[in-house]
């Protein structure tokens, strides 16, 4: 039996080619996730064991506020000499690290979509600091710094150039000393300057807050090193009890594999998952198509099958038979995958740096683990798919070699059509349920049910689909479009399914359209009715927005001296912790935030915002059981508590988020302090345009942000979505062109099966062209039918997911129609495309062959 | 002369392993006509129809419909000779699966994109007894009607000549000869030159003259 399904696969070798690459394309994406991930981890673990992992012990503050290591309450300088006292400690040295961004020579910030861009003192002691000096030497005065050498090359500085340092005052710097980070040229694309400690301290650190004479600021960590032969963890215990509360020890070890998880519950967590969905979506499509393409080689086979039986071949052997050919694609298939995953893999880190999002370089990382997940997987989708078309091969009579069979059965069962309704129909009432209150649960089971509905009901629709689209066609192109309607419908089943990888790849793609539509929808909703100011000043950040770069304070009061500025307020942002949750807060002046913002109080009073209390969002306080007057524990970012009271509550959180403190109140414990934005209100009957050019020539030191109107801002403050959406299209084509080759392959197959009927047509008088065309056309026909299904189900879901959502962020359903209608031409061009090569099959046929076949 | 061959080989494949079907053939086939070419399996009857009906090319001599040149045509003038000057009855599959009896017997000229004759269509269909049945798929109809429906899109066009391959070959003697009984009516009644491959000695007495050919030459039979 072995012999004779090699000898079958061989026999068969041409038609399975695009059933391999369904498979092998499908597998090549997840391998290539699998091993973008590996790497990506291999490479932060790798980061942070060397900026962290050469530090015998670390003591930092013990309160995390909010996440990642910058949001934590610092340590007292004071501590330095007690520290030092300790039996095992060789050196002790203060640590002290804020934001610092580096202009480039061109005066552009260099960096900073994402990567940190970090100051800190230059720590002498190479025991405690990963940089290395290269050139030059560490800083000796307050105006000197070292920058690593990334920094270097992308901002073309070069030691003994004078830059600007935004910390974020702008700070003319000097540079006299480039560094490395161990060998490599920066903490993956992350930018770092080093400056001498009363620097750090003067440009880092919060304001200087009296705690009786002299008293020293505070600072990020203070870094340990161990006499030799003390172990780390020794070490840590030992300083322990000297430790006041409120500051922790830990080994350098910990902190690595500390931020290592930070890092991949969150960044790597969110891009694998992201990822690794997208994977599933090509294999599920490359799976469709070769359940297709299984189904008609099987029932192509069928006289094959009816001898094998009637020679006395079993039921068992023949499906054995026919899964173990899929098993035998499975495998080739996905070995073939995995290693074209390799090329995936770095083709996924050169879209996202081309999209902005730098991720740190590093070899590949090969782990087999991932490997054999990867192969695994493939494998069991490819025999899953192949299983069904296996099993109904295997039923063939015996008999039935004995006469001409149709290939396959072309009549749609009643249960077919009665199950479709009902789970399409169940799965739209649920959907439309959980999104009116019902709950998550019901929603995503609504969903899946509404996929698998369509997916069933795809034959009975068939008919009445492929009429209203083919009608046009018929009736431009003639008898070709009219034959080819008729192909189209002739075995529904078969049309549906190969329209089906189609329809879901396209659902997915209009799924994110549809969410990215109404997120800009939304955005630009928000931000209209809740931005009063005439211009907004920011630097671009992570997300397209305002982002963690920033200013100065000094800035939003030089513009307020601007003749033409009427109000000019400085907005920033921190963590807190909120009732024991970690909450990202603006920090605003209360009494001018009233003339740039139109944040639609609805209860209490912006102007009683003072250093006792707070205004939070509608939203928010519904969520939390608050009202004005509530009492709320906090803890700020320098650990100090308190209870604030809740003064006001507002329903247009759109510009500033949910919550809202008094800028007095908040600076004293906030570290360095910095505006993400300057919101501008002119003075009345100011110009807009020499009002923003007197703006622009203002800020321009401050690493020329962004100076834009109303308009503008609404638009970018939607525009990561159009980044996001980019890299989802990218990650998506690989399915679609998956499913292509599905639809070219079903075509391919269903040529060879009417041989006999092209070659009839031919010699009735068809001539090529019009053979050309009428493939093309069935093509078309099949491919419109898919895409206009998945825009159907992916704008439902669309709306679902909207209508769910109750956050402020996806107030708005926006379905845009242009974009809608491109799919669908797509589609069709889809369809041309997968019909060349079928359609030139079948006008080149041999006629005479074709007729006299047996 | 409605269609004639001069000199015509025929020889499938090269060297070793090439077969001449037909070996220097002159045969002319008279306008009005009803012929029968007989002869045992591997003939050469059957190639001989072929490259008459310009569906494969000859690889010496000439084969003439009319006074056209077969040799001469493109593909596409080829294509349009067929489907305007030559009627086919093909053994089996003679018709478009999904289309209807009636859209079968109009597809030469839906393929033209010319409109037909409304007079002729309904003799040649009145002819074949399938009035009542012009709706139906040919999977819905017998042996024997899909082959009338075939001789009746043969004659639709008022071809210059029906080939007709074996009509009956995979018909009972029943439906087989009322078949039969359609071309010969045709020769009579409209005066349409046949030319019909068969190797059966019954179908053969239908036509007005049979010509006998063996190992790629015409043995008995024919002019010239």
């Amino acid at each position: 039996m072995i012999a004779i399904i090699a000898r079958s696969l061989w026999a068969r070798k041409r038609r399975l080619v695009a059933t391999l690459l369904a498979v092998a394309l499908g597998v090549a994406f997840l391998a290539g996730t699998l091993l973008l991930s590996d790497t990506l981890r291999a490479n932060f673990d790798r980061l942070f064991t060397q900026a962290d992992g050469g530090t015998n012990v670390v003591l930092r503050g013990a309160t995390e506020i909010g996440s990642g290591n910058s949001a934590r309450t610092g340590v007292d300088a004071s501590l330095l000499p007690r520290v030092r006292t300790v039996p095992g400690v060789a050196d002790a040295q203060p640590y002290l690290e804020g934001y610092g961004q580096l202009l480039g020579r061109d005066g552009k910030p260099i960096g900073g979509n994402g990567p940190p861009t970090q100051a800190a003192n230059w720590v002498g002691d190479p025991a405690l600091n990963p940089y290395r000096l290269v050139a030059g030497h560490a800083p000796r005065a307050g105006d000197e710094v070292v920058i690593n050498r990334g920094a270097a090359r992308t901002g073309h500085l070069a030691l003994g150039m004078t830059t600007t340092l935004l910390t974020p005052q702008p700070l003319r710097v000097h540079i006299v000393g480039i560094s490395t980070f161990g060998t490599a040229d920066g903490f993956g694309p992350g930018t770092f300057t080093g400056m001498t400690l009363d620097a750090a301290r003067a440009h880092l650190a919060g304001p200087v807050r009296p705690k009786g004479p002299g008293a020293p600021a505070e600072l990020t960590e203070i870094l340990v090193k161990a006499s030799p032969g003390v172990p780390d963890q020794e070490l840590a215990a030992r300083l322990r009890p000297a430790l006041p509360a409120g500051v922790q020890a830990i080994t350098g070890a910990q902190l690595a594999t500390e931020d290592l998880d930070d890092i991949n519950s969150g960044f790597l967590g969110f891009l694998s998952t992201g990822l690794t969905a997208f994977a599933a979506v090509a294999l599920l499509v490359a799976a469709f198509s070769i359940y297709n393409t299984f189904s008609i080689l099987a029932a192509q086979r069928g006289r094959e099958s009816a001898l094998l039986r009637a020679l006395g071949g079993t039921r068992r052997q023949l499906a054995v038979a026919g899964l173990t050919e899929t098993l035998v694609v499975g495998v080739v298939g996905s070995v073939a995958g995995w290693a074209g995953g390799i090329g995936i893999a770095a083709l996924l880190k050169g879209v996202f740096d081309s999209f902005g999002f730098a991720l740190p370089a590093g070899g590949l990382v090969l782990r087999a683990s991932s490997a054999v997940l990867a192969v695994a997987v493939g494998v069991a989708a490819t025999v899953l798919a192949g299983v069904l078309p296996a099993l109904r091969a295997s039923r063939v009579p015996p008999l039935a070699a004995l006469r001409e069979l149709a290939a396959e059965p072309a009549r749609i069962s009643r249960v077919r059509s009665v199950l479709g309704f009902l789970l399409t129909g169940g799965g739209v009432t649920a959907v439309i349920a959980g999104t009116a209150g019902g709950g998550q649960g019901p929603a995503i089971a609504g969903a899946v049910g509404t996929l698998a509905g369509f997916v069933v009901l795809g034959p009975v629709a068939v008919r009445p689909a492929a009429a209203l689209l083919g009608a046009p066609i018929a009736a431009l192109r003639g008898v070709d479009g009219r034959l080819a309607r008729d192909n189209a419908l002739r075995n529904p089943r078969r049309t549906a399914a190969t329209a089906s990888a189609l329809m879901v790849g396209v659902a997915v793609a209009t799924l994110f359209t549809v969410i990215g539509a109404s997120l800009k929808a939304s955005a630009t909703q928000g931000v209209g009715r809740a931005l009063a100011a005439d211009l907004v000043v920011y630097q671009p950040g992570y997300a397209g927005g305002a982002g963690k770069a920033g200013f100065s304070p000094q800035l939003a009061a030089g513009l307020g001296r601007l003749p033409s500025v009427g109000v000019a307020a400085g907005v920033s942002r921190g963590s807190v912790l909120l009732n024991g949750q970690a909450q990202t807060i603006a920090a605003v002046d209360p009494d001018r935030i009233g003339s740039v913002l139109n944040l639609g109080v609805t209860a209490g009073s912006l102007g009683a915002v003072d250093s006792g209390s707070f205004a939070v969002s509608a939203a928010a306080a519904a969520d939390q059981h608050w009202r004005v007057g509530s009492r709320v524990p906090v803890v700020y970012p320098d650990g100090t508590r308190a209870r604030l009271r809740v003064a006001a509550v507002f329903d247009h959180p759109d510009v500033t988020g949910d919550y809202l403190f008094a800028a007095a109140g908040w600076a004293p414990h906030a570290g360095q302090p910095l505006d993400a934005m300057v919101l501008i209100k002119l003075k009345p009957g100011a110009a807009l345009g020499p009002a923003r050019a007197a703006v622009t020539a203002a800020t321009a030191t401050a690493g020329q942000p962004r100076v834009q109107d109303r308009a503008q801002y609404q638009a970018s403050a939607a525009s990561y979505v159009t980044t996001v959406l980019g890299l989802v299209y990218v990650m998506l084509a690989l399915a679609i062109v998956i499913a292509l080759m599905g639809v070219a392959n079903t075509l391919s197959l269903s040529i060879h099966e009417r041989t006999r009927e092209l070659g009839l047509l031919r010699a009735l008088g068809q001539t090529r062209t019009q053979a050309r065309g009428m493939i093309r056309w069935e093509s078309v026909i099949i491919a419109v039918f898919g895409t206009l299904g998945g825009v159907i189900l992916g704008t439902f879901l669309g709306w679902a997911v909207v209508r769910s959502s109750s956050g402020a962020s996806l107030a708005v359903f926006a379905a845009p129609p242009l974009q809608l209608i491109l799919f669908l031409v797509l589609g069709a061009v889809t369809g041309v495309l997968a019909g060349i090569r079928p359609a030139r099959r079948a006008a080149r046929l041999n006629m005479i062959s074709a007729i006299t076949a047996a | 002369m409605a269609v004639r061959a001069e000199h015509a080989v025929k020889v499938y494949g090269t060297a070793d392993t090439a077969v001449t079907a037909l070996d220097d053939v002159s045969i002319a086939f008279p306008a009005g006509r009803f012929t029968a070419i007989m002869g045992p399996s591997g003939s050469g009857k059957s190639t001989l129809l072929h490259c008459l009906a310009g569906l494969d090319t000859l690889t010496a001599g000439k084969a003439f419909v009319g006074e056209v040149e077969l040799g001469a045509l493109s593909d596409r003038q080829l294509t349009l000779l067929r489907r305007d000057r030559i009627g086919f009855v093909f053994q089996a599959f003679n018709l478009v699966p999904t289309l209807s009896a009636r859209d079968n017997i109009t597809l030469p000229m839906t393929l033209a994109g010319t409109a037909p004759d409304p007079d002729w269509l309904a003799t040649v269909i009145e002819r074949t007894g399938l009035t009542d049945r012009l709706g139906h798929r040919p999977a819905e109809l017998s042996g024997g009607q899909q082959q009338r429906v075939a001789v009746a899109r043969a004659l639709a066009t008022r071809p210059q000549i029906v080939f007709a391959d074996e009509p009956t070959g995979n018909l009972d003697s029943r439906s087989g000869n009322e078949v039969l009984e359609l071309l010969r009516a045709a020769r009579d009644d409209f005066g349409q030159t046949i030319v019909m491959v068969t190797h059966d000695p019954v179908a053969a007495g239908f036509a007005d003259g049979v010509v006998v050919m063996a190992d790629g030459r015409v043995t008995e039979g024919g002019t010239r």
